[in-house]
């Protein structure tokens, strides 16, 4: 339906996880929500048509949704989870090192903050080497991505895409072979990037400036640290932080893959619309 | 053999109670053990009144054990009931001369048709007072008392009190205030008049046609799941295609499992005794009727043996019906809530992930089932102990063997009905047609369902107006939504046919103008130049 479903490769995932062809995945009938919000789950500036569902992530997210007026909210769970179940680890972990996340803005919005005073922040508290990980915006800006290479490993998982082109559709697979090397997961801000890495199995920790997008309020920043202690700070209890990740992540609300089809409207044939029958 | 009619006075001639289309004589297969029970108690040499229309059925079951005598206020319906060879007397109950004659009466009709239009219009305490009158001392009484806030008035689209027929004549509904209007105060009343109380059963789902019958003590602390489901059903079948204003089969259901069985009841069957209760202690004069009786087809009874465990005995196989064995009914009741409400009460938590759990443990089960019962493993005719499903009526059989995967579908196709028409939340809030729900609550419980499940063959269900008005609400929703996806699908359009045409003209441009001619040709001759420029270097 909406561009966003296909973003990280998202739809692509759920398409394998269904049986179907992961390079050209269906359109989705509906809004899927594409990262870690708290809000209905949809993007700030997704144009919502009535009456189609919200694949959202989790029941918390479903009764926010509720609350905004959204009824067609669906939990489905974060197609990240869908793509650790395909992907399975192979074998034990050999990780070391932290991979840090700083938040990034978008598109529309920029995010303002001393990305120096991350750096140094981040080189201070992690107690081994450092993997950046940049939103592709900042990647390509040279004088950013050059800061951050000056402390560690720089690397960017793709593009997201926009308007179904230039998806990197390996997107979610980068992120998870990278989670997977790592010790530690870090950012200045809660995010996807962080609930994925806990339950990945890396120690997450969200500490630092938590910079600001365009426009933003502060109080929302503020809002999220006394919404979820237990994943803020540099050592948070990465047992109490992986639970509450997972639920953010929606991981009791994971749904198998022949109900996922109908769900999505990847049934063949499409059924014909119909009223509920009443005699 | 036709007996005499005796014409009392006040009788109607030109008149039916037999005969009303919505209001049938009293009578119903559970009231037959009921009436058989209360009649072996008379005394020998006993009489039996039967007063108001009742079912030939209950007649003939008294007429077996008593010489019985029919009191009627149509003169048709006396010729009726003379010629089953029944004594009748015929005429208005204030012209009923026969005081101390009789050693039962019978009015399971209720007090409302035993006055004719002419005369005196008793109301109900009236009413009691004359039956009592025809009664020796000791003798017994056997009566249904409608119950005002009963289910079957709740989900009446009209009232007593706005007269539509003809029998409507004196229309006073709930405002006959010497009715009693609880089982408690029925109980007051019987024993300030002189009655005392032996035996009392909340009938389900009609006043004069009850399907169930069960002391309060059963609806208390019996077997609330398979009490529930019974009266849902019971209700269901009473109010088959007929206009209600709310699903009685649900109401039923929530009563019941509530503990509200008895309050929420048609109807108060109650047996009592003319004189002091003292002389009739009700160990010694309750009839030997079990805790509970059904009749869904077959006429059932529950009893409870010593440990708690409660017992289901067939006491009628009820008419043959192919695909039915009812002796698969008796044996020991399964325990445990009806799998349909465990679903609902997930459901409207929106928990996807305990009504999966339920499907998928429900559908390994059907896939051990014999081939021809699964078609009857509908959720709700499953009664799930913990974690042991067991079939709550498994009497069916179908004719032919069928695959769990058609079971599992035809079943989540009744359900998914269920949850629709009943417009009860679900965690699928999108899925607006039931073909789909179908498949996602098949895919919930582990199959796939890719072909569309026709339509289940069952019983007509009540037309509910509650129900009508949601759906009606929710198309209003579906359509309004519908129309604003499509002008987002003509947006899209728009915007697709402005890229299209912004690619047409790139690709106009490149191909049939000049300088684009002009650019291939001179590319052309470069390459010729390379190649020459190639060759003269080898």
């Amino acid at each position: 339906m909406h561009h966003a479903n296909h973003f990280y490769g998202h739809a692509h995932v759920l398409a394998a996880y269904c049986g179907l062809d992961p390079a050209d995945p269906p359109r989705i009938h509906g809004f899927l929500q594409h990262g870690w919000n708290v809000l209905d789950g949809l993007g700030p500036e997704t144009p919502y048509l009535p009456g189609l569902p919200i694949f959202v992530w989790s029941q918390r997210t479903r009764r926010r949704a509720w609350s905004m007026g959204r009824r067609q909210a669906t939990v489905v769970g974060a197609p990240y989870l869908y793509l650790l179940s395909l992907r399975p680890a192979a074998g034990p972990p050999e990780r070391s090192g932290t991979i840090w996340y700083p938040f990034h803005g978008w598109e529309r919005q920029s995010v303002a903050g001393d990305h120096q005073r991350l750096i140094d922040e981040a080189v201070a508290t992690e107690p081994g080497p450092i993997t950046f990980c940049l939103y592709w915006q900042e990647y390509h800006n040279p004088r950013i991505r050059a800061a951050y290479e000056r402390a560690g490993r720089v690397i960017c998982h793709g593009y997201r895409g926009k308007r179904w082109q230039d998806t990197d559709r390996q997107f979610l697979h980068q992120q998870l072979t990278e989670l997977r090397r790592h010790r530690r997961v870090a950012s200045n801000r809660l995010s996807s990037a962080v609930l994925y890495g806990a339950v990945t199995g890396c120690e997450p920790a969200v500490y630092g400036d938590p910079m600001q997008l365009n426009g933003e309020d502060r109080r929302l920043a503020a809002w999220i640290r006394r919404q979820w202690p237990e994943l803020h700070g540099t050592d948070p209890d990465p047992v109490d932080a992986s639970a509450s990740a997972a639920a953010e992540l929606g991981a009791d609300g994971m749904v198998g893959p022949d109900e996922l089809r109908a769900l999505l409207g990847w049934r063949r044939p499409a059924p014909t619309p119909a009223i509920a029958s009443r005699a | 053999m036709t007996t005499e009619v005796a014409l009392i006075g006040g009788e109607m001639p030109a008149w039916s109670d037999r005969q009303h289309p919505q209001r049938p004589p009293a009578g119903s297969a559970a009231l037959v053990p009921l009436v058989d029970a209360v009649a072996r108690q008379l005394p020998d040499g006993g009489e039996a009144l039967v007063a108001g229309p009742h079912a030939d059925v209950l007649l003939d079951v008294l007429a077996a054990h008593a010489p019985t005598t029919c009191l009627v206020r149509a003169e048709a319906d006396a010729a009726t009931v003379a010629a089953r060879g029944v004594r009748v007397l015929c005429g208005t109950l204030p012209k009923l001369q026969e005081t101390g004659r009789y050693d039962l009466v019978v009015a399971l009709d209720g007090m409302g048709r035993l006055c004719s239009v002419e005369g005196p219009q008793y109301d109900w305490s009236e009413s009691l007072r004359a039956l009592h009158r025809t009664l020796r001392p000791g003798g017994r009484l056997l009566i249904a008392v409608e119950n005002d806030l009963g289910v079957h008035r709740l989900v009446d689209l009209g009232t007593p009190t706005s007269p539509q027929g003809d029998e409507q004549w004196l229309p006073i509904g709930e405002y006959d205030e010497t009715k009693p209007g609880s089982p408690d105060r029925l109980g007051a009343h019987l024993s300030a008049e002189g009655w005392s109380l032996a035996w009392l059963g909340a009938a389900w789902a009609r006043p004069g046609q009850p399907a169930l019958i069960a002391e309060p003590e059963a609806l208390r602390a019996g077997p609330a799941a398979a009490l529930a489901a019974t009266a849902a059903r019971a209700a269901g079948t009473a109010y088959a295609g007929h206009p209600v204003l709310s699903d009685p089969r649900r109401l039923a259901a929530a009563a019941v499992r509530a503990g509200l069985g008895v309050e929420f009841a048609a109807a108060w069957l109650v047996v009592a005794h003319r004189g002091d209760p003292s002389a009739h202690p009700p160990s010694a004069t309750r009839p030997p009727v079990p805790p509970v009786l059904l009749a869904d087809g077959p006429v059932l009874a529950l009893t409870r043996d010593e440990r708690g465990t409660w017992h289901r005995s067939v006491l009628d196989r009820g008419t043959p019906t192919a695909g039915r064995d009812p002796a698969r009914l008796d044996g020991p009741l399964p325990n445990g809530r009806l799998l349909e409400e465990l679903l609902i009460a997930a459901a409207v938590r929106y928990d996807a992930r305990a009504v999966r759990a339920l499907l998928s443990r429900w559908a390994a089960w059907v896939g051990t089932l014999p081939d021809a019962a699964r078609a009857y493993a509908t959720v709700d005719n499953v009664l799930l102990d913990g974690d042991t499903p067991a079939l709550l009526d498994p009497s069916w059989r179908s004719p032919e063997p069928v695959a769990t995967s058609s079971a599992v579908a035809a079943a989540m196709r009744r359900f998914a009905d269920t949850l629709m028409a009943g417009g009860y939340a679900h965690p699928w809030p999108a899925v607006t047609d039931v073909e789909t729900l179908t498949a996602v609550l098949t895919g919930a419980a582990g199959m796939r369902c890719d072909r569309p499940v026709p339509e289940p063959q069952g019983p007509l269900k009540p037309v509910s107006q509650r129900e009508t008005e949601e759906q009606i609400r929710s198309l209003r929703q579906q359509l309004a939504d519908t129309r604003d996806q499509l002008l987002w699908h003509e947006r899209q359009l728009t915007k697709r046919e402005q890229e299209l045409a912004r690619a047409r003209r790139t690709i106009a441009m490149f191909d049939g103008s000049l300088g684009y001619r002009a650019a291939k040709l001179g590319a052309a001759a470069l390459r010729t130049t390379r190649k020459a420029w190639r060759r003269s270097r080898r």
